[in-house]
């Protein structure tokens, strides 16, 4: 085990302390009576709707294909019959078809287990296939689907291959908690992808809070035969995430590093599932917390269930909701109502009160300068907004726009208010929109 | 999804950008914190100068408010909940005399915000100190009335004294001794320091320091408590020194300004402080200086602004030695008073610069 | 209001050095400004008639004066030459305001060469032109006076006029005079009067400007 010492600069440590026990071990939730499974739950395009209103799908069953290379499946996560096809606006704004499917027939698969299938001697795009029929996408955040992710060019290998468990936002618990369950499993599916990736290093990153499982986890790696190191990171946000977990371990300025490949431990987890089990990715585990969640719980839900369902199963809310969030605190997106769908994206769902809801009145920038030690790309947020609120995002390009990943950490540190996230978010969008009006730009 | 036929849909929630988390000490909070860790001092000052002092402050602090609501209620914004206006007042207000005629504190307020703070656009658009401009503008504009310093615990408003720097400023151009610390010119001078000092410092002499075979100067208790002649607000150097260890420790302030002011001056002072009055190196007397005038109050809550200071903590430690060391040659060598307001206004024209110059690796410096 | 565009210490902050030396007080501020429409109005009134004799045709589109670098020439030296005349008879007939204007007088030139520019051209009849360049200079006094009003009210506490008859030329204003603001008699204080004073020009400037396009816009 290894703590690195030349650490990232930057990150906030927001006081929220983890509101799930961490003894408590991930429940299943209640199958829903109706899901709402999006076709859209990847970066990439939509997926190919495969079914009708009226037709009987089974559990697992492919009710999305992959639309080109850059897609992914997506699979019916109960068994029942299709009641509409219908268009569906996502938390995030995308507007893409959905099908509902109201529960009944029998589970033919859950409940029942699973054969272990071999996959040692499988070649590499055989291994590949498997992963990309089950619809494995990553579920750290990024959602890329994770076939593209492992395919190298025949003959050659990835530098590095990082299992990344350091916890991605403060208060979700989901990785933390399956790790301690399903370790495992989770190994297996990184000897699934170093066998794909054949890396020089191979690397699991664990956050401060699950130091105790180095034991256990070293244990079942010298088990496997397969040859990786486990390294301690301190648990900051955002040092969870796949750039800056790199430059810790490579020692590097983020960005400047070697290129690897970082993969989530639910990710892993799926790959698992995807290869040893065959079966598809219909489920996946989050965190439900927030202030006003009577029982916050991590839960294993499957795709399509609506939010009103798991707040309930979670004893439901103790006061009026000011904000629900779907996602993490601080990257999650704000909807305006309970009927949403879980999807592959749903890292979890956070319910804050009326009283915390609002930030507060934004005043004037004082020039306090927290936004730039809150950074860890380096850059200075406050002169960023200042260059876009004045009407120049060129300008804040060239210092430096295009390196924000929105983490969140500059609008966290300001003191007054400034939702800075969201300008530069506008100015990466009103570049984009100059860009696409220039054809020979 | 289990949906009611008959009830009406609920209210959609409220929608907003993310993060959904933020830091708890807000601008406000912050600005009226900076107020409460000058209330000791303030509190002291009154204390020892009585009702004028307070009519100073009234002052200052209603011409302040007054000026900023004329500028922002025409526009239908009430910005006084932001502090910021208090704020200003109450620095103005602390630097004066406590005898000081009343219209001094009112034109430097009112010159403070509506010239230096409102005519470049409000909060956070200043480029210069508004308390330090109104006080500088004060200065250059009424000398004599700034300089009838108040004795205090009765003095009345006719008997004006000199301030210990002033004294001292005075000794030393004059022909008498000048050896020693500044405190022994003092006395030497014949300044004269009240009863509780002599008693306190014979006591500590005789009972504490010869066995040990040094002494106190006398005048030290008068000087570190602050019961000499000055400004309102900034004769109580440890009461100042209280409020700022309570901002520090609050995240409020940042160390590293007035760590490298106060610490550059010091030096400074130490080193090259005797030069000008002809006794050498290394007489400067840094501690008195650092008791005496404006430099803690400067240093601690004026300084640091954060509109008006660099942006980086490296660029603040640099601005700290540029004030520090505009200070000494101020302080030591010219002629306009204490040196602090002067000083920092000059730094905040480089403070631009030294955002340039400490900006942040990895930052693609614009061209412009 | 041409002048609006072309002042030069409080538009075009040039000459700032004269304009803020001399508006220290009030009756130099009025010697100044003399000498500017004085030298403003004759010069154009020469140059106009010697232009004349270069005879018409000339375009230009710096008209006030012929075109090019022989017109610059001859700007400057008739400019030059009433500035010199003005300060002589000032030297003569009013030494005190002679040495209150000090090395500032030559100055007027600057001032009229800029105030020159822009004016009506050679097609247009002199009576334009003399009356345009007596606008302008006006116009100039105006500002100048005023900037000077302000600094010396408030930053003296006195109007330093002419003395006329039992009138000792200086008004006190009781309060102030005593204890004035003197920062403002500070060259400092003048450059911030002059600012102000830059600023309600443009808004001013800005609000016709406005006020023009949003009349030929309306139908």
């Amino acid at each position: 085990m290894t703590h690195p010492t030349k650490l990232p600069r930057g990150g906030v440590d927001p006081p929220t302390e983890i509101l799930v026990s961490r003894d408590a071990v991930i429940a299943n939730a209640i199958i829903p009576s109706r899901a709402l499974i999006p076709l859209l739950q990847h970066s990439g395009k939509a997926a190919i709707c495969l079914v009708k209103p009226g037709d009987r799908v089974k559990e697992g069953m492919l009710i999305g294909k992959a639309d080109g290379s850059r897609s992914a499946n997506v699979h019916a996560s109960i068994p029942g019959i299709v009641s509409e096809v219908r268009e569906l606006r996502l938390p995030q704004g995308e507007v893409c078809t959905a099908v509902a499917i109201d529960l009944g027939g029998e589970f033919e698969t859950s409940g029942k287990p699973r054969a272990r299938r071999e996959w040692q001697g499988l070649s590499r795009p055989d291994l590949l296939d498997r992963i990309r029929t089950a619809g494995v996408v990553g579920l750290g955040g990024s959602s890329i689907p994770t076939h593209l992710k492992l395919a190298v060019p025949p003959g050659s290998s990835s530098p590095m291959l990082v299992a990344n468990a350091v916890g991605s936002e403060p208060s979700m618990s989901a990785d933390d908690a399956l790790l301690r369950e399903k370790a495992p499993e989770i190994v297996e599916g990184l000897r699934v992808c170093h066998a794909l990736l054949r890396p020089a290093r191979t690397v699991i990153a664990l956050g401060e809070n699950s130091e105790e499982l180095v034991p256990e986890l070293e244990r079942i790696l010298r088990q496997s035969g397969m040859k990786a190191e486990v390294t301690v990171l301190p648990s900051r946000y955002p040092h969870g995430h796949e750039q800056l977990v790199l430059a810790a371990l490579q020692g590097k300025p983020p960005g400047t590093g070697t290129a690897a490949t970082v993969l989530n431990v639910a990710t892993l987890f799926a790959v698992f599932e995807a290869v040893l089990l065959e079966k598809p990715l219909v489920e996946r585990v989050l965190t439900v917390t927030g202030s006003i969640v009577r029982q916050p719980r991590n839960l294993k839900a499957r795709f399509g269930t609506d939010i009103r369902d798991l707040l309930e199963e979670c004893g439901g809310l103790t006061s009026e909701p000011g904000k629900i969030v779907v996602g993490g605190p601080m990257r999650g997106v704000s909807v305006d109502s309970l009927s949403v769908p879980v999807t592959k994206g749903t890292s979890g769902i956070v319910a804050f009160g009326i009283a915390d809801a609002r930030p507060g009145a934004e005043l004037p920038c004082i020039r306090c300068g927290n936004c730039i030690e809150a950074c860890p790309w380096d850059l200075v947020p406050t002169r960023l907004y200042k260059l876009i609120r004045m009407g120049d995002p060129a300008a804040a390009e060239r210092e430096g726009l295009s390196r924000c990943t929105e983490c969140g950490c500059c609008a966290y540190a300001c003191p007054s208010r400034i939702p800075l996230v969201a300008v530069l978010r506008d100015g990466k969008r009103s570049l984009l929109s100059d860009r696409k009006g220039t054809p020979d730009a | 999804m289990r949906e009611n036929p008959g009830a009406a849909a609920p209210p959609p929630l409220p929608l907003m950008p993310a993060p959904h988390l933020g830091v708890r000490l807000s601008t406000k909070r912050m600005t009226w914190m900076v107020s409460l860790g000058l209330f000791p001092a303030a509190a002291w000052g009154v204390f020892l100068f009585g009702l004028p002092a307070m009519g100073v402050l009234a002052v200052s602090i209603g011409t302040a408010a007054l000026a900023e609501l004329a500028v922002t209620l025409p526009s239908r914004r009430f910005t006084l909940a932001d502090g910021s206006a208090f704020l200003t007042g109450g620095i103005v207000g602390l630097l004066m005399p406590a005898g000081v005629p009343l219209y001094v504190p009112a034109a430097a307020s009112a010159f403070a915000i509506l010239v230096i703070k409102q005519s470049f656009g409000g909060l956070g658009r200043n480029w210069m100190n508004p308390a330090m401009g109104g006080i500088v503008f004060a200065l250059l504009s009424w000398p004599a009335p700034l300089s009838r310093w108040m004795t205090p615990r009765g003095g009345a408003l006719q008997d004006a004294v000199l301030t210990p720097l002033d004294a001292l400023r005075a000794a030393l151009a004059g022909p008498g001794a000048k050896e020693g610390s500044p405190l022994a010119i003092l006395s030497s001078a014949g300044y004269s320091f009240s009863g509780m000092d002599t008693s306190v410092v014979g006591w500590v002499n005789s009972h504490l320091l010869a066995p040990l075979g040094t002494s106190l100067q006398p005048g030290s208790f008068d000087v570190l408590v602050g019961h000499v002649a000055g400004g309102i607000g900034s004769i109580s150097a440890p009461l100042l020194a209280l409020g700022a260890w309570y901002l520090i420790s609050r995240g409020v302030i940042r160390w590293h300004l007035p760590v490298f002011y106060v610490g550059s001056f010091l030096v400074l002072a130490a080193i090259f402080g005797g030069l000008g009055s002809g006794r050498g190196w290394l007489a400067g007397g840094p501690v008195f200086h650092l008791l005496s005038g404006n430099l803690v109050l400067g240093a601690f809550y004026a300084a640091p602004d954060p509109v008006t200071s660099p942006l980086t903590n490296k660029g603040k430690c640099m601005f700290g030695i540029g004030l520090g060391v505009l200070t000494f040659l101020l302080r030591y060598y010219g002629s306009l008073g204490d040196g602090v307001a002067a000083s920092i206004v000059l730094g905040n024209c480089a403070a631009p610069l030294l955002d340039r110059w400490a900006a942040r690796r990895g930052t693609v410096e614009s061209a412009s | 209001m041409t002048t609006a565009r072309l002042n030069p210490p409080a538009v075009l902050f040039l000459g700032l050095c004269p304009a803020i030396a001399v508006s220290v007080r009030v009756n130099d501020a009025l010697w100044m400004s003399a000498g500017v429409i004085l030298v403003l109005v004759l010069s154009n009134l020469g140059m106009r008639l010697l232009s004349r004799e270069n005879g018409p045709g000339e375009s230009s589109n710096t008209p006030g004066w012929a075109g090019g670098n022989a017109g610059l020439l001859q700007a400057l030296v008739i400019t030059s030459l009433l500035t010199a005349c003005f300060e002589a008879a000032l030297l003569v007939r009013v030494p005190l305001a002679s040495a209150s204007l000090g090395i500032y007088a030559p100055l007027i030139a600057v001032n009229c060469l800029v105030l020159s520019h822009g004016g009506p051209g050679p097609a247009r009849g002199i009576g334009a032109s003399v009356t345009s360049a007596l606008g302008r200079g006006i116009g100039f006094a105006a500002a100048l006076v005023l900037i000077a009003l302000v600094r010396e009210v408030l930053g003296s506490g006195t109007v330093t006029l002419f003395p006329m008859g039992g009138f000792a030329g200086t008004i006190e204003i009781r309060p102030l005079v005593d204890q004035p603001v003197r920062a403002l008699g500070f060259a400092g204080g003048g450059l911030l009067c002059l600012g102000y004073l830059a600023g309600a020009a443009r808004a001013i400037a800005a609000r016709t400007e406005a006020r023009r396009t949003r009349g030929e816009t309306s139908p």
